[in-house]
């Protein structure tokens, strides 16, 4: 029985390595992509659902050219995209239970939910420009060849660059309460009956995907299959895209950086050799000035709202009721996005003047994976460099920011 | 040991229990303690590494408390 209670606290009393998460998803994501030949993402299917809510409350919407653009056919509930995102909310809610995690977090400063609300929208907006978040248009992008997703990143890296500065003026961050002394914790009695409630909704949602494989609806068992994996593994791996950037600028951290980097190589490699042997496209999203100030302001969104499209959904599963507006706020900004690409000019703008490049065709796929390998390794360098030498508040110059030594 | 002050961040989340941390380590003086309570689930772990990247010590173990734990710094 100890043994059982060990493994047990193995699996959910800590947390697992960002590295091997991060490289589980990278496999994973691929594979997805050679099952469903769609790849892992998110805001899409955000989009979509905004555009269900306009028609709820009696919207026409079937002349907008964005909804045309990202495919309105059916619910959220008969569609591969809507099952990945709604497998990773119920994917993380299982391990928060199952390692008895989950608490109503309110946070203290209430101008976190405006601050989160306002970045929910312009991440949600700039992500839709780029017509990705971090996945599509990141960490399933790259490993695509889709020269768009590199745009993305430099311009998100440069956004979080000017989101990290905003977060640390003093209105925005406000003061925490320090007192003198110390505080004595009064210890929570009583069993944590949360892993048995984990237990039950997870057998349960294992019965709705035996039953979508059942009933013939083979795509959407395995888009609720992989959902929850990925939801699982973004919680246990505390996955966190909006850290990878941020952290640096803060307080150089660059575990995140450098667990994702090593994500992107491996699933580079894997879905390289899944186009190869199964002769799929690879998928490319135009590179416009679109993808750069998508970016950009995603970058900005994401550092004022603590997370991105994919960190907000775990954390709302652990009860952490900031990212509830972040939430809201995405789905809005991405709807917002989708009036604009037509109604006020976006497209034509922004967009139009771009078109998909991809790396595979452009160069060959031996000397496309060697590039995305190189230039990972370097931002791998580049981050490892930067976490030894960086110090909160004083940034690379020497001398310390402590007083102490 | 003696705890000189105390951080209460329960419901703050990232990256202001890091932020707040150092701020305040920064103010203090040497070998002074400080308790950091918390309830963000991210904190557990970036926090007391970018402590000792900082060049603090962690001055014991940290202390879990269901869903929430204090973590013990000394400046």
């Amino acid at each position: 029985m100890s043994k059982v209670k060990n493994l047990y606290s193995t699996w959910f009393g800590n947390y697992w390595s960002p590295y091997l998460v991060m490289v589980m998803a990278g496999i994973l994501s691929a594979v997805y992509f050679g099952i469903t030949h769609t790849v892992w993402a998110v805001t899409g299917e955000f989009t979509r659902l905004g555009g269900h809510l306009l028609e709820f409350v009696g919207m026409d919407v079937s002349g907008w050219a964005y909804f045309d653009l990202v495919h309105m056919n059916g619910t959220t509930w008969t569609r591969t995209d809507g099952w990945i995102v709604w497998g990773m909310f119920i994917g993380a809610l299982i391990t928060i239970l199952l390692s008895g995690n989950f608490k109503i977090r309110m946070p203290r400063q209430k101008r976190r939910y405006v601050q989160g609300f306002a970045g929910g929208i312009i991440a949600g907006f700039g992500a839709r420009l780029a017509l990705g978040c971090n996945l599509a248009a990141f960490f399933t992008g790259v490993p695509q060849f889709s020269l768009h997703a590199w745009i993305f990143i430099v311009a998100t890296g440069a956004g979080t660059f000017l989101g990290a500065k905003l977060v640390n003026t003093r209105w925005w961050k406000g003061k925490p309460v320090l007192k003198k002394g110390g505080s004595l914790q009064s210890v929570k009695q009583g069993k944590n009956r949360q892993p048995i409630f984990g237990a039950v909704l997870g057998l349960a949602y294992l019965a709705l995907i035996v039953c979508f494989y059942a009933t013939g609806r083979t795509m959407l068992g395995t888009a609720a299959l992989f959902g929850a994996a990925f939801g699982i593994l973004i919680e246990r791996g505390q996955i966190c895209f909006t850290s990878a950037f941020r952290d640096l600028w803060i307080s150089g951290r660059a575990t995140m950086t450098k667990a994702i980097t090593l994500g992107m190589a491996v699933s580079s490699v894997v879905t390289l050799v899944i186009i190869l042997v199964y002769g799929l496209e690879p998928i490319t999203k135009i590179t416009a000035p679109s993808t750069l100030i998508g970016g950009l302001l995603f970058g900005l969104g994401i550092v004022m709202a603590g997370g991105c499209e994919t960190g907000m959904m775990y954390r709302l599963m652990e009860g952490q009721v900031v990212f509830l507006p972040v939430f809201i706020g995405n789905i809005v900004g991405a709807t917002a996005l989708a009036y604009a690409w037509d109604h006020m000019g976006v497209y034509n703008l922004l967009v139009k003047s771009g078109s998909p490049v991809n790396l595979i065709t452009a160069m060959g796929p031996a000397a496309a994976l060697m590039v995305t390998l190189l230039v990972l390794g370097v931002g791998f360098a580049v981050a490892a460099y930067w976490q030894k030498n960086y110090r909160f508040g004083v940034g690379f110059k020497k001398g310390d920011a402590t007083h102490v030594r | 040991m003696s705890v000189d002050f105390t951080l209460d961040l329960r419901g703050e989340s990232c990256p202001y229990p890091v932020i707040y941390t150092l701020e305040t380590l920064r103010d203090m003086k040497k070998g002074q303690t400080l308790q950091v309570i918390s309830d963000c689930p991210s904190a557990f772990r970036n926090v007391p590494e970018e402590v000792v990247k900082h060049g603090y010590t962690m001055a014991q173990e940290p202390v879990k408390n269901g869903q929430e734990f204090s973590l013990f710094i000394q400046a």
